[in-house]
């Protein structure tokens, strides 16, 4: 193999799949990545055996040919050479790299070891803008359950329909959920449960880049891609098995009846909220009294080793007055993944489930449950 | 040598010609899914194994099966993702922590059946007001579709009925044959069929029905008046009692008292077993508080509990309210309450205003038990379905709430009262004789007191 490419491209290139690779002590292959050459396209490839990265980048090839070498290490090295022409060569296994004043050799490994990325050929696919995507996924992926105990709900829900992608997560204390409007030509309903670490690893691949994404469908697997700018070419694929398991029926535990509605300015709402915090207990308990008649929603927390904390906020409220307590980690989440400037809060008593939507966007929904006494 | 036997095999021979890190990766939590003839099926993990597998290593497997068993000539590759590990659910006890954070009870319902696993028959409490109705649905639990079907099941707001169902139905689901089930209310059910309809698939609608083994219907009287959806009912129930599916139905009124309800569902309805909860007695109420309070682990005093049995007695719903009302209390406080106080926090489940029976409470509760408008039962008229529930309501009027006879007549547009007494006379005669007009009358009276 021997190629010649921009150093520029090839760290970008590197920075991204070097994302994906953990530590791994069963398969020390696994830390490495595998530099191959596809036409007139220089391709790293990186992989956990349950995401799998591609990237492709234009070079120069003057000779095909494979390589594996530790990604961590060539990227680190890669992005301290000058901006200039890099030319690399594999010698038996190993890799040699030239760029101006700098000549290195790196030792890398057989690359018939390194794991073969299963291909999703001729499969039903959709396109969504990516950035929506990355950015609806974003206000997402946090909300799915640690904990393995019910696989489905660790990750994140995809649902495609007519003309709208729903992305959900939740850990069964509290739900997120994203519309996004997209256009499914075939008319087809798809669903699938993505698993946290790919989700998080397609924002970080895919996050910030302009275009259009395409997500295939197949049993038991997915794959988004995205398009090179100018070359119909692919320049990003994250491959990513998928959740096995029915995600539960989520939109029964959505209210659509409120005992009492509050309108608040969400930086206001989040500094008492962060405010009181300072003051919980043991299992972040906060306490909202609502007032309608004064207009006004208490935010009460009390710790015995340090002391309690009130304060006021006036909000526009319609309904019953009421007292509910949350967690307030579980409240600032939610606000947190809110863009605008006011929050409408809707509450259906104190052991029922309460929402949090931003003020004059229907797309994101927050669904939060209380803490109770018993 | 059986399929397991042989891939074991297979295993330790591989194991020889590899890394302990590859076989470790790829190998693991494989199997032989299938043999016929000349191929094996093999069963991965997920993706990245199958690929490793069918071009890595598939000339070893195949060699290595071959010399053990020369007809096999193929090897295929499937992937069979690991079902959900089932971790045990931890139960902290010990330090039981008096504040809960609450998560969606929703989701442990399951999703297929949609019962909810918290009904059980072992949590059900069996007094003399339901042995019957216990007894005809454990019946059913033990040998469903063959013993009553269907199996209907009647009684008041808050009694239990809704418990017994799930519990057949979670009992049929823990049994050791593969039962489909599926629990579903009649509300659920009206959508159901309004949303088939809307999108055009009423087919697959009707086919999901007909391939269940156990289909329970609660509050079916929600069905009258809706005449589409009783059609379809009608279907569905005759499509599964003849392959005889067990069906089961609960309503808080016996089938012939539910109004607008197609003569051929009523008599599908009470072709099978019909068995009532009437109301807890004292001595029940005071049992159901002593498991609830087993299942928190907490106590009370006996004079605290005989004061809750013996003056909570609309429902068990309620039982369970005023006992959660005596737990926060004693949470909050870290006492127990004395019986002065517990006098004082139960006043609203005791002497709620809502208990009492009212004028208006009367008019509304007749005139929806008979399907009426309440301005119907004011209009001069001698309609045999007008005249018969105006009687009763004035029976009520007086018996309940002790109007005298002229007062009734006034609120009935000015009636000479001697037409409420003939009214009185009759319905309270009738009353004796007539064991239909008693249920009635009984079950309206549950609508007026119940709220």
């Amino acid at each position: 193999m021997k190629i010649e490419v921009s150093k520029n491209n090839l760290k970008t290139g590197l920075s991204i799949v070097e994302k994906i690779i953990g530590k791994n002590i069963t398969l020390p292959i696994l830390d490495n990545v595998l530099i191959s050459t596809e036409n007139n396209f220089l391709l790293l490839t990186a992989t956990d055996l349950e995401t799998a990265i591609k990237y492709w980048v234009l070079a120069k090839i003057s000779k095909e040919g494979k390589v594996v070498v530790p990604a961590r290490f060539l990227s680190s090295f890669i992005s301290l050479l000058p901006e200039e022409k890099i030319l690399i060569e594999e010698k038996k296994q190993n890799l040699s790299i030239e760029c101006k004043n700098y000549k290195t050799q790196l030792q890398g490994f057989n690359p018939e070891d390194f794991p073969l990325i299963p291909e999703i050929k001729n499969q039903e696919s959709l396109v969504v803008d990516n950035k929506r995507f990355c950015m609806g996924l974003g206000q997402i992926v946090d909300i799915a359950s640690l904990s393995q105990a019910r696989p489905e709900i660790s990750g994140v829900y995809l649902l495609f329909s007519k003309d709208s992608l729903k992305i959900v997560a939740t850990d069964s204390f509290r739900l997120a959920e994203k519309t996004i409007a997209i256009e499914n030509k075939d008319k087809k309903d798809y669903s699938f449960i993505l698993p946290q670490k790919s989700a998080k690893e397609i924002i970080n691949a895919l996050g910030d880049k302009e275009g259009v994404l395409k997500i295939c469908f197949a049993t038991n697997q997915t794959l988004f891609e995205l398009p090179m700018e100018g070359v119909k070419h692919p320049q990003i694929q994250v491959f990513s098995r998928l959740i096995e398991g029915e995600y539960p029926n989520y939109q029964e535990i959505i209210p659509s009846k409120f005992k009492t509605n509050i309108t608040v300015k969400k930086d206001d709402f989040l500094n008492h909220i962060k405010t009181a915090a300072l003051f919980s207990g043991k299992i972040n308990e906060i306490k909202f009294i609502i007032n309608p008649a004064k207009k006004s929603l208490e935010i009460l927390a009390k710790n015995p080793d340090i002391g309690e904390s009130t304060s006021t906020l006036l909000a526009k409220i319609d309904g019953e007055p009421m007292e509910v307590s949350f967690n307030h980690k579980f409240l600032t989440d939610g606000i947190l993944n809110i863009k605008s400037a006011e929050i409408m809060l809707s509450l259906s008593g104190e052991g029922g489930p309460c929402i949090l939507k931003p003020v004059g966007d229907i797309s994101y929904l927050y669904v939060v449950m209380p803490i109770k006494s018993v | 040598m059986d399929n397991k036997e042989l891939w074991q095999t297979v295993l330790t021979q591989i194991q020889l010609g590899i890394s302990k890190a590859n076989f470790a990766t790829w190998l693991q939590n494989t199997e032989i899914a299938s043999k016929e003839d000349e191929v094996v099926v093999v069963s991965v993990p997920n993706a990245f194994s199958k690929e490793w597998l069918s071009n890595k290593y598939n000339k070893l497997i195949l060699k290595i099966l071959h010399d053990l068993d020369d007809k096999i000539k193929e090897v295929e590759y499937i992937i069979k993702p690991q079902g959900a590990k089932v971790f045990p659910v931890k139960i902290s006890n010990g330090e039981k922590s008096n504040i809960e954070q609450l998560d969606f009870e929703e989701f442990k319902i399951d999703k297929e059946t949609n019962l909810n696993p918290r009904y059980t028959f072992d949590n059900f409490v069996i007094g003399s007001f339901n042995e019957l109705a216990h007894a005809a649905a454990w019946a059913v639990s033990e040998n469903p579709g063959l013993t009553y079907n269907p199996l209907f099941i009647y009684g008041g707001v808050g009694l239990g009925k809704t418990h017994l169902l799930q519990a057949v139905g979670n009992k049929i689901t823990g049994g050791s044959k593969k039962k489909k089930i599926k629990y579903i209310s009649s509300e659920k059910f009206i959508t159901g069929i309004v949303n088939a309809i809307r999108n055009h698939n009423i087919d697959v609608f009707k086919n999901n029905l007909s391939q269940i083994d156990v289909l329970i219907v609660d509050d079916v009287q929600f069905l009258a008046g809706k005449n589409k959806t009783q059609e379809e009912f009608f279907h569905a129930f005759n499509t599964l009692y003849e392959k005889n599916k067990q069906i089961i139905l609960s309503s808080d009124r016996p089938p012939n008292a539910i109004p607008e309800l197609e003569e051929r569902l009523r008599s599908r309805f009470e072709g099978g077993m019909i068995a009532d909860i009437s109301f807890p007695d004292y001595e029940t109420r005071l049992v159901i508080l002593k498991n609830k309070l087993q299942e928190k682990h907490l106590g009370l005093p006996e004079d605290v509990l005989d004061y809750v049995a013996a003056n909570v007695k609309k429902n068990i719903r309620e039982l369970e309210g005023a006992l959660n009302r005596l737990l926060i209390y004693s949470k909050i406080n870290n006492s127990i309450p004395s019986l002065d106080t517990v006098k004082k926090l139960l006043k609203s489940y005791i002497f709620s205003p809502f208990d009492v029976a009212n004028y208006k409470k009367i008019i509304e509760a007749v005139a929806k038990f008979y399907n009426l408008e309440e301005k119907d039962l004011f209009e001069t008229t001698r309609k045999k379905e007008i005249v018969r529930p105006r009687q009763i309501a004035m029976f009520l009027l007086r018996k309940e709430l002790k109007y005298s006879f002229p007062a009734i007549a006034r609120k009935f547009g000015g009636k000479d009262h001697t037409t409420v007494i003939y009214a009185y006379r009759k319905i309270n005669q009738e009353f004796e004789e007539n064991n239909k007009l008693t249920e009635e009358i009984g079950l309206i009276k549950q609508k007026i007191y119940s709220g």
